[in-house]
């Protein structure tokens, strides 16, 4: 699984590099516009290594954020089903907050919480946040009749029992939506960092781009990709082993 | 063969008509009109005055120019974008200049926007008593990493025997808390622009400010400048120098004190959130910056200070070799 994520990954990185060198010898651009192979090549050696340490930061803020926002969905998801109101209310709540560019919010909070871990944290988990909540409230409000029934006419439904059904009937969409939100994680983290923050790979990045220089960016582009797709790998195969143990015991 | 009368008849009469309309309707003047793009490197404000005088009092127009005059914003590259071919004309900063020249971007620079970089660091006066050079040691020096105020600073602390470890370098950003926290001495703003909100703001409150300026100590960084391609002056000599015509004359009008109202009021049209006062005292600095004395001509291009800065580059290797930037100046 790890190996054939990180092949997909390195063949849709190789097209995106093709297809710029495709345009820069179609309008004869300079290495200003679009750095030439060498010039990556050279740039890769220079700064590869330093950038591992900056990525490494940014999955570590990505995957805290990521497993804070997991949790708290989970909460209010299971919360929102109690009544229709509460469930609408967050819903509509989600929505609207989800609605708010980031770029526009991120100086409020940098200004509040500092340029440190917290600010960071806050907005990668906001990103990820908001999707993962409305889609465990999806999942989480809608009944499983065919088993549910059976419980209800017998008296013996609890909320615990209602969640547990709901989660174990929805287990490959809840692993999918779970999976699927860590690259907005990342993404959110590398967000933060690029407009406030002083650590990190986006803050690299937006050095990177004081300086007008590209070949950085891809080679950070490159490692965000490659540490983005073993962390979904493995949110994956969790995933799989989760279903797998849980149909077992059923 | 009535019909075919009839047809003929028709068919002569509108071409008549179209040979009428055609010559001397609206089209005339388009096709004498020379349509170009211009990236601006900032949003609209001050510092781009005679940019949006010479769009809005008609002095592209007199040249027979149809410019489209674009706001710039920070992560916009004039450079790339007149590479592209999405404008003609631009404006940069002087080391995106040099460090494009490197890469063999085609760059040629047509005039030097500001004689004296607007690029300076404010600070509280009455807490930081700057007389020398070596006054700024202990301190904390707000600097962005990878910006040209970085570049600026460091050279001018080389320049002067002042080692790094002497001073405190402070990470800044978009947010002003640590300054007016006081967890940072100076703080690099754009004199002629944020430089008076921030001075009054910290004024109102009783705390008197300054500016340092590495100008004062030997340090002529190049700011912004306008910028073309090299085929650009190749292939449409007459419409670059028509350009630069246009643009000069409109600077010197805008920057002409006897003009003040009339460009604060086309400067107020396009930057409606800030007030006319402030930017009257912006227009007054911006002045001083891009026309220090009477007799400097506006657009002046200071090929020692380019070189200087070419210099600066190469000594912090931010360009790996020399670039030769005196030949990429128009003359």
């Amino acid at each position: 699984m790890f190996h054939k994520r990180l092949s997909q990954f390195i063949i849709v990185y190789l097209l995106g590099l093709a297809f710029l060198f495709f345009i820069k010898a179609v309008l004869n651009l300079s290495d200003y516009v679009i750095p030439s192979p060498v010039e990556i090549y050279d740039t890769g050696l220079k700064v590869f290594l330093r950038y591992i340490p900056d990525v490494l930061n940014t999955l570590s803020v990505a995957i805290i954020g990521h497993v804070l926002s997991i949790v708290m969905a989970t909460i209010v998801g299971i919360i929102s089903r109690l009544s229709n109101w509460m469930g609408s209310f967050i819903k509509t709540a989600a929505f609207n907050i989800q609605a708010y560019p980031i770029v526009a919010v991120a100086p409020i909070i940098f200004i509040l919480l500092g340029d440190g871990l917290s600010s960071r944290l806050l907005i990668a988990a906001m990103i990820c946040y908001f999707p993962l909540l409305l889609s465990f409230i999806g999942i989480l409000s809608e009944p499983v009749t065919d088993i549910e029934h059976f419980y209800v006419y017998s008296g013996k439904m609890r909320w615990q029992l209602e969640v547990k059904i709901r989660a174990f009937e929805n287990m490959n969409k809840l692993v999918t939506v779970v999976s699927g939100s860590a690259t907005l994680a990342m993404v959110g983290t590398i967000v933060a960092e690029f407009i406030g923050a002083s650590k990190g790979i986006g803050y690299s990045i937006r050095i990177a781009l004081y300086q007008s220089d590209l070949s950085k960016i891809l080679i950070a582009l490159f490692l965000i990709g490659i540490f983005t797709s073993l962390y979904l790998a493995f949110l994956e195969w969790l995933g799989n082993m989760l279903v797998r143990n849980w149909r077992a015991k059923a | 063969m009535k019909n075919m009368k009839n047809n003929l008849r028709i068919i002569v009469l509108l071409v008549t008509l179209i040979a009428i309309i055609v010559p001397s309707g609206c089209g005339k003047k388009d096709t004498e009109m020379t349509k170009v793009s211009y990236r601006l490197k900032w949003l609209f404000n001050t510092s781009v005055a005679g940019d949006i005088y010479a769009d809005v009092h008609g002095f592209f127009a007199k040249e027979g120019l149809e410019v489209e005059v674009k706001e710039g914003g920070p992560e916009l590259d004039a450079i790339k974008e007149l590479e592209m071919g999405h404008a003609q004309f631009g404006v940069a900063s002087a080391d995106q200049v040099i460090r494009a020249v490197s890469k063999g971007a085609p760059i040629v620079v047509l005039a030097q926007l500001f004689q004296i970089n607007p690029l300076q660091w404010i600070y509280r006066s009455d807490e930081n008593k700057i007389n020398k050079i070596e006054d700024i040691k202990g301190k904390t020096i707000g600097i962005t990493f990878g910006g040209n105020d970085e570049a600026i600073m460091k050279a001018l602390i080389l320049k002067n025997g002042i080692r790094e470890e002497e001073v405190s370098f402070f990470s800044v950003r978009y947010d002003y808390t640590p300054f007016y926290e006081r967890r940072v001495a100076f703080w690099p703003v754009y004199r002629n622009a944020e430089g008076v909100i921030i001075g009054d703001k910290l004024e109102k409150a009783k705390e008197p400010v300054s500016f340092f300026d590495p100008n004062n100590y030997g340090i002529h960084f190049v700011a912004n400048s306008v910028i073309t391609t090299e085929n650009m002056i190749k292939q449409h000599p007459e419409t670059v120098k028509k350009f630069v015509t246009a643009l000069t004359e409109a600077w010197n009008e805008a920057l002409n004190p006897a003009n003040l109202d009339k460009t604060v009021e086309t400067i107020h049209r396009f930057d409606k959130d800030t007030q006319l006062d402030t930017i009257r005292r912006q227009l007054e600095i911006t002045r001083q910056l891009m026309k220090p004395s009477e007799k400097t001509v506006f657009g002046t291009i200071d090929v020692n200070a380019w070189k200087q800065t070419e210099r600066i580059m190469l000594e912090q290797k931010l360009i790996s070799a020399p670039v030769n930037i005196e030949k990429r100046l128009w003359k």
